[in-house]
């Protein structure tokens, strides 16, 4: 044990803590409190006062104490249910997420030439907002946009789509965004995954005369698997939560309410409708869901490293 | 007078576990002391708690005349040097030498005629711009000790410096510390693992086992009169082999059976060690690799053996052999117990073959024996 | 590295050129974007309506119609001062996990790194009631110490990920070298941090300066409009030409794309050290 690493004293077990590990403590305590004021203040202390405001029917002006019958109007409430709905068929999309970037992340993996560029490429649509890629979005999938005329082009100029107007294909463009937004994140997480892989296991494997798949079957796969969940719960809890920007530019939550999520029902609810109370509401609902995902799964990856 | 005295110094973990047991033990001013033994020992639990590094439970360590229980390592005047040295990435060889010496504010002069004297003593000059990752290990070692010797402390604490070094390096920077402590004279705790490095360098060796020091001596003293059967089996070269063996008198003369061979024992044993009224005479005899001698088959106090294993070193032939086929010879507290092996040190020309029978004698000069319960020396005034 | 192939070397050859294809393909689908935005604003309204033509007309009349330099002044004012803030408490706090134990220090430690579950929509509400009360909602403050607490919480796993990479060893030397705890921060740990710090900003300046809701809310005043808010606005208000909606979204991605460019390698490094063994 190091001087880094003494676990707490007993406080009836033999002499005081030395000079060096008083000092030790108290320089670790004092640092540990500027984070744990900004992140106690502005993100736990909030998560309560929105677990109050939700038994409340506040609408900025007044508040009154609605108590458990706020949850059960909220749940009887099919506009949420929509929301949810929403959220879980979005949901679908999630496959494609992280399927194509693994394919890609594999492809760049084999270092086929110029690929640095491929992948300096697949990433950049990170940088980008999400508000930029939601109207590049909305312009291709738009009536007189982009992707019709692209199909007329090709020869399909009987097919003229307008996604974002028809309530059930409004959901597939979003999704498709969303898929694209995904890419850059999930191929760079695979890919450092397979660089963390040890190629010997590749080369034995080949010496034993495994082919492609084979190998990607029963050697790769198996030590992305830590990756695959990581990049499973990113991009879930993303669903949960970044779609906001998207839907905010393509379609505001439309038409009527077949691209409203959760995380925009909340936006909708309390700052367009002056319905803080349930907007709260919505919140936390939100917020039960994702850390239900994140604990479960952090679960599973945590029972491997310290 | 700038010594290091433990006094009954305990050290236990949170856990309930006791790294060292009231360890009392003094290193006197200019002393390069050793402390050596395998892993888990409390040996370097023991150097860090000097350091500062580690809390005391009980008991008290004293440099130069103070109890220092409760003061702060940079505060003590030690120096350590680190197992894997430990320096500072961002710093040139120059800087991180200098580095203990700018925090207190030494005049800068003062810090580069240091420096550079001591990079003058460990053939780093050429050095002093590079930054750790350029340098080889050997030379980084060198960095650690720099960084140590420029504080010119009362006492310097080494924790297996060379462990991280090669074979042939290590050699070499065996007696470069050795002729570096001396010319310096400041009183140096030394830990290893390697018997070897204690038995070279060491003024005198503290041997530790799981937490309880063994016997502290002079080199010489450990390897001649150890005090137990585990620090005669730990140090040496191969180890010493510990046989069980009961001892029978015959007519006036002792003897000790061991497998189905037998030897006797000299009566000057008689007077040197406590021999008499043993439980049903059983004992531990050590006998030394060189005091197994190859004698002619017939020649008196002989016995036969098989070899088993022959390693021939080029200076001589290391043969491994077998008497009686009975496996329980080998203490079972031995050094050699997992391999079940005596070991005799032959001549060079010697005839050595496996699975041929030779034929011993024991040196009847340098017997050891040891309780067969407590595995202590039986010597008197042991 | 790459795969070693025993098979036919025509099948190998076969194979990374159809490798190369998807990769071009899949290439060609990320740059899309880029490329719409890039045509399209380089037409004028009229343009773009008939579907043809060139100009730089939009692009020489951006600042006219979008307010683009304040709002880029904007957004790189509340990056810098969250980012900062975000570092200062990151690396503070990290420090201290990985290498200074405390009574409660795990428990603290987890209490931080599980708001990072903690979705935006969720302290939206009160976290707007009460910033607007403290009155901070009237300039960049209000949306600095929002974005600095919903950074904090990653950017501290990662430096305690990072510090806990700092032998035991180093931080030992530095003490009986005669450093307190405060000065083997400064003097040792930070100056080996700088790889962290540069992925700590990179993904924090993404993050912030392409952030939209957090924008809306705490930065409603014109004046202080980041350019990723200002963008939207624009989108809201459906009278907008596609054209400059195009230009400004080149402008707003510009600043984005190029830190990361500028930063890539320290990316995949900062990726990967809350996973790598």
């Amino acid at each position: 044990m190091s001087l880094t690493s003494l676990a707490p004293r007993l406080s009836n077990s033999g002499p005081r803590p030395s000079l060096l590990t008083r000092r030790r403590r108290r320089v670790g305590m004092v640092l540990v409190v500027p984070a744990l004021v900004l992140v106690g203040l502005l993100i736990l202390y909030p998560i309560c006062q929105a677990v109050y405001y939700s038994f409340t029917n506040w609408d900025g002006l007044t508040t009154n104490w609605v108590g458990p019958s706020a949850w059960s109007q909220a749940f009887h409430n099919p506009t949420m249910w929509q929301a949810l709905r929403n959220n879980a068929e979005l949901l679908l999309s999630v496959p494609f997420a992280l399927a194509i970037p693994l394919a890609a992340a594999v492809m760049l993996h084999q270092r086929v030439a110029g690929w640095r560029l491929f992948r300096s490429i697949y990433f950049l649509p990170t940088a980008i907002s999400w508000v930029v890629i939601g109207l590049v979005a909305e312009h291709f999938f738009a009536y007189n946009g982009t992707m019709n005329s692209l199909l007329s082009d090709i020869g399909f100029s009987n097919i003229h789509t307008n996604m974002l107007g028809q309530e059930n294909q409004a959901l597939i463009a979003l999704g498709i965004t969303f898929i694209f937004s995904m890419i850059g994140t999930n191929t760079m997480l695979f890919l450092t995954g397979l660089a963390t892989l040890d190629p010997s296991l590749e080369e034995a494997a080949r010496i034993d005369g495994a082919g492609g798949w084979r190998i990607f079957r029963h050697i790769t796969l198996p030590h992305l698997s830590r990756f695959l969940q990581l990049a499973f719960v990113m991009t879930v809890i993303s669903a949960f939560s970044a779609l906001f920007s998207l839907i905010f530019v393509m379609t505001n939550g439309g038409p009527g309410y077949a691209t409203t999520t959760m995380e925009f029902l909340v936006y909708q609810t309390g700052f367009n409708q002056s319905q803080f109370g349930t907007a709260a509401l919505y919140g936390i609902i939100l917020f039960v869901i994702t850390a239900v995902v994140g604990i479960v799964q952090l679960r599973l990856i945590g029972d491997r490293d310290s | 007078m700038a010594d290091i005295v433990f006094d009954r110094v305990v050290k236990t973990y949170p856990g309930g576990n006791t790294a060292v047991q009231e360890l009392s033990l003094q290193v006197a001013d200019g002393e390069l002391m050793v402390l050596v033994g395998p892993s888990g020992c409390g040996k370097t639990t023991a150097l860090r708690m000097i350091a500062g590094l580690e809390e005391i439970s009980d008991g008290t360590i004293s440099i130069g005349g103070r109890v220092v229980n409760n003061v702060l390592p940079k505060d003590r005047d030690i120096a350590m040097v680190f197992q894997n040295y430990a320096l500072y990435p961002q710093m040139t060889v120059a800087q991180n030498m200098g580095f203990a010496l700018k925090i207190r504010n030494v005049p800068k002069d003062e810090i580069r005629r240091r420096v550079e004297e001591a990079a003058k003593i460990l053939r780093l000059t050429e050095y002093l711009d590079r930054r750790p990752k350029a340098l080889s290990g050997g030379q980084r070692q060198r960095v650690a000790m720099g960084r140590a010797i420029v504080r010119e402390p009362q006492a310097f604490l080494m924790d297996e410096p060379l462990s991280n070094l090669d074979a042939q390096l290590r050699v070499e920077m065996r007696s470069e510390i050795s002729r570096i402590q001396r010319l310096l004279g400041v009183a140096t705790i030394y830990v290893t693992h390697d018997q070897t490095e204690a038995m070279t360098m060491g003024d005198r060796v503290a041997v530790m086992r799981a937490g309880v020091l063994q016997q502290v001596a002079t080199p010489q003293e450990l390897y001649d009169a150890p005090a137990n059967a585990f620090v005669a089996g730990f140090i040496g070269s191969p180890p010493m082999n510990i046989l069980n063996a009961t001892l029978q008198e015959e007519g006036g003369v002792l003897r000790a059976y061991f497998g189905d061979q037998s030897v006797v024992v000299p009566d000057s044993y008689r007077a040197s060690h406590r021999l008499n009224n043993l439980a049903d005479r059983s004992v531990l005899l050590g006998v030394r690799p060189e005091d197994l001698v190859v004698a002619t088959e017939g020649t008196a106090g002989s016995f036969g053996a098989t070899v088993t294993l022959r390693e021939a070193l080029g200076s001589e032939i290391l043969a491994h052999i077998s008497f009686g086929g009975d496996d329980a010879i080998v203490a079972e507290t031995g050094p050699s117990a997992h391999s079940k092996r005596v070991v005799a040190r032959c001549g060079a020309k010697a005839s050595i073959t496996v699975h041929e029978r030779v034929h011993f004698t024991l040196n009847p000069d340098n017997l050891h024996f040891f309780d067969a319960t407590s595995g202590a020396s039986l010597r008197t005034g042991a | 590295m790459s795969t070693l192939t025993v098979s036919a070397p025509k099948t190998k050859r076969l194979g990374r050129a159809a490798i190369f294809a998807a990769m071009v393909a899949l290439a060609i689908v990320m740059l899309y974007p880029f490329a719409i935005m890039v045509i399209i604003s380089f037409k004028t309204n009229a343009q773009y309506l008939i579907g043809h033509g060139v100009s730089t007309q939009t692009w020489q009349e951006i600042n006219a119609n979008i307010p683009v330099w304040q709002e880029l002044w904007n957004s790189t004012v509340v990056c810098t001062l969250s980012i900062f803030i975000i570092l200062v408490v990151g690396i503070m706090a990290g420090f201290s996990f990985a290498k200074l134990q405390f009574r409660g220090g795990n428990v603290v430690f987890l209490a931080i790194v599980s708001a990072m579950m903690v979705p935006l929509q969720a302290i939206l509400i009160p976290e707007f009631v009460n910033i607007a009360k403290t009155g901070l909602t009237n300039n960049y403050l209000g949306a600095v110490v929002v974005y600095a607490a919903l950074g904090t919480p990653f950017s501290i796993f990662l430096f305690t990920t990072y510090f806990r990479r700092i032998p035991d060893e180093l931080v030992e030397a530095g003490i009986v070298d005669g450093l307190g705890y405060f000065g083997v921060l400064w003097r040792l740990a930070l100056p080996m941090a700088l790889p962290a710090i540069a992925t700590v900003t990179v993904l924090q300046f993404i993050q912030i300066w392409d952030d939209l809701l957090v924008g809306l809310l705490f930065l409603q005043n014109n004046n202080e409009r980041t350019i990723t808010v200002g963008l939207a606005a624009l989108a809201a208000g459906h009278t907008t030409s596609i054209p400059l909606l195009m230009a400004g979204s080149l402008v707003s991605a510009a600043p984005a794309m190029l830190v990361y460019l500028v930063f890539q390698r320290f990316l995949v490094r900062g990726l990967t050290m809350g996973i790598d063994r």
